[in-house]
């Protein structure tokens, strides 16, 4: 049995790009709400123009998780559109309110224009790992990414998030090494590990009693056209 | 074979040029490109390379044209309206005679159309594009893995035909993420260009400077770098023909020809009927220019093969040139979606089931 999974509040996701920040916010929100926790999602990806969480929106619909999207008619404008609706659900949260914010520095920037709403809450700000992605292969390199997505955001990071993977190629010794380097990077951080990944066919191959964090299981929803994103329940 | 990495298809297409040896790099960006001159502006400087960015891709098109010239390897990326704004320069380079990369990541059209994959862009990048008798060497990647290991073919074949050498990938190509690996050895010097670049006077075995130009007022010259160019194309359909068969050992009665990543959701659909007992094969040209001619008369010639099927993201294309190719022989016909939305596997199975 692995350590339960506990986050509640308002939980903003970030770190570089292709990091995984929306597949993990999509899974977390599916894992809390099926867990019986009221979850509300924004995609803040303002700088993405493929794979984004609006692309989930509706398998976290059938399970009860509103995601707040920009209107449908401008879903495919490479423009940078906020909704209203989110300060409204920073101001009123949900127990667990997620952020998927965009990529590096960059994708925070938006945060900003939410400071009004957000300096009053009490929030997390997370950092998903993946050092199997360029730039983050390092602890330096996960540092400088932390220092620069704090500055642009002007919120200090709180924990981290391990996703270690290499899509499908991922194998249990990816984990593992994955796993050692999150907990080497919190330690010089003095960052928590709120969680890692893997993907859902590794996860009963898994012994939990290895990791010293909750472990979530992703069934993968941004995929390709010739692939079938896996069922949230 | 270095460590696997994940990457978007944008991001290895850039890390590819650096591991080949390419460390000039002028761009301007464009959605569903921008990720290359983002991962350049952070790489180059680490391996002491040059990233500029221009004021404009008519600007990018000259600024290669002048280092090609020099004798420098060099490349651009873009997507589609960019790639037209470049289309002068690319006729000069090719008249010219210089090797340069180019990299067009498919955004759907005409004029500005949408931020979505489209192959659009197939007349314009194997009929010319821009103006004259030039074609471009063209290469389409189906995976981040091709993408990357394209891009370091395509410098020793632009500088073996002093021609520009374009990879064709459509927005998803760019903008997707899959596991990569670098070979390690592909990195080879750039070719002895002493005969025709203008590096300097010291490299000259005489007191003749190399002229570097597209202009040809003499009629009878003009029609000699004719000559040439076409001889180099001829070469090209000699020698640098890729295409991957697919499900070709069967008893097909249909044949599909596709490429890029429409040609993913096409395995999946061959993969899904042959579970169903429907036998369909393939032909995924991997060069459009040079096109895989034999390959595909031949495939379309098999005795089971009733019908041909070209699918691809655009109104109808490639399938003048399948038609070219089978000659009559079967009938051909045409599916695609020029939209952004990619088709299912299961609109490609009834599409290729009702024929």
């Amino acid at each position: 049995m692995s350590l339960e999974l506990k986050i509640e509040g308002i939980v903003i996701i970030v770190g570089n790009y292709g990091s995984g920040k929306t597949e993990v916010a999509i899974n977390l929100a599916a894992n809390r709400k099926l867990a019986g926790v009221d979850v509300r999602m924004a995609d803040l990806d303002l700088i993405n123009p493929y794979f984004r969480t609006r692309e989930a929106r509706e398998s976290l619909a059938r399970i009860g998780v509103e995601v707040v999207i920009p209107p449908e008619k401008y879903f495919h404008a490479d423009l940078p559109i906020l909704s209203p609706t989110v300060a409204g659900m920073i101001k009123n949260p949900s127990r667990l309110t997620i952020l998927d914010a965009g990529g590096n520095d960059a994708g925070v920037a938006v945060l900003a224009a939410l400071a009004d709403s957000l300096g009053k809450q009490s929030l997390k700000m997370l950092q998903v790992i993946n050092p199997f992605r360029p730039f983050t292969e390092t602890v330096e390199g996960c540092l400088k990414i932390k220092e620069e997505i704090e500055k642009a955001a002007k919120i200090q990071m709180t924990g981290l998030i391990g996703n270690a993977n290499l899509l499908n190629d991922t194998t249990l010794e990816h984990i593992e090494e994955g796993y050692e380097f999150v907990s080497k990077l919190a330690r010089q951080s003095g960052l928590d590990l709120e969680f890692i990944t893997v993907p859902a066919d590794l996860f009963t191959c898994l012994d939990l009693k290895k990791f010293s964090c909750p472990v979530l299981s992703i069934k993968r929803q941004l995929v390709p056209p010739w692939k079938q994103p896996a069922k949230l329940v | 074979m270095g460590k696997k990495v994940l990457m978007k298809g944008n991001e290895a297409i850039g890390e590819a040029a650096i591991r080949a040896g390419c460390l000039n790099y002028f761009a301007y960006p464009i959605t569903p490109q921008s990720e290359v001159a983002e991962y350049l502006s952070h790489r180059m400087p680490e391996v002491g390379g040059v990233f500029l960015q221009a004021e404009s891709e008519v600007a990018v098109a000259y600024m290669i044209y002048g280092a090609a010239g020099a004798g420098a390897r060099v490349f651009t990326t873009s997507s589609s309206p960019g790639i037209s704004l470049m289309s002068e320069g690319l006729s000069y380079i090719a008249g010219a005679q210089l090797p340069a990369v180019f990299v067009n990541i498919v955004r759907g059209g005409p004029g500005l159309g949408g931020i979505l994959p489209s192959q659009g862009d197939y007349f314009q990048a194997t009929k010319g594009g821009g103006h004259g008798d030039y074609h471009l060497l063209v290469m389409a990647p189906e995976s981040v893995q091709e993408a990357a290991d394209m891009m370091m073919r395509a410098f020793p074949l632009a500088e073996k035909y002093r021609n520009p050498v374009i990879i064709l990938g459509d927005g998803l190509i760019g903008q997707m993420m899959e596991p990569v690996e670098f070979h390690d050895h592909l990195r080879t010097d750039p070719v002895n260009n002493n005969h025709w670049a203008t590096n300097g006077m010291q490299f000259r075995n005489s007191s003749k400077p190399n002229i570097v130009k597209s202009l040809f007022l003499d009629p009878d010259e003009l029609n000699e770098n004719n000559l040439i160019l076409k001889a180099k194309y001829e070469r090209m359909k000699k020698e640098d023909i890729l295409f991957e068969p697919y499900n070709m050992d069967g008893p097909y009665q249909k044949l599909i020809v596709s490429y890029g990543t429409m040609s993913r959701v096409c395995k999946t659909a061959i993969d899904n009927l042959k579970v169903k007992g429907i036998e369909v094969g393939m032909i995924r040209p991997q060069t459009l220019f040079p096109f895989p001619e034999t390959a595909v008369f031949e495939a379309a010639a098999k005795e089971s093969c009733k019908a041909v099927i070209s699918i691809e993201l655009s109104m109808g294309q490639m399938v003048e040139d399948v038609q070219r190719c089978v000659q009559g022989l079967r009938p051909v016909h045409w599916y695609g979606e020029c939209g952004g939305n990619v088709p299912t596997p299961e609109k490609v199975m009834d599409v290729v089931t009702s024929l």
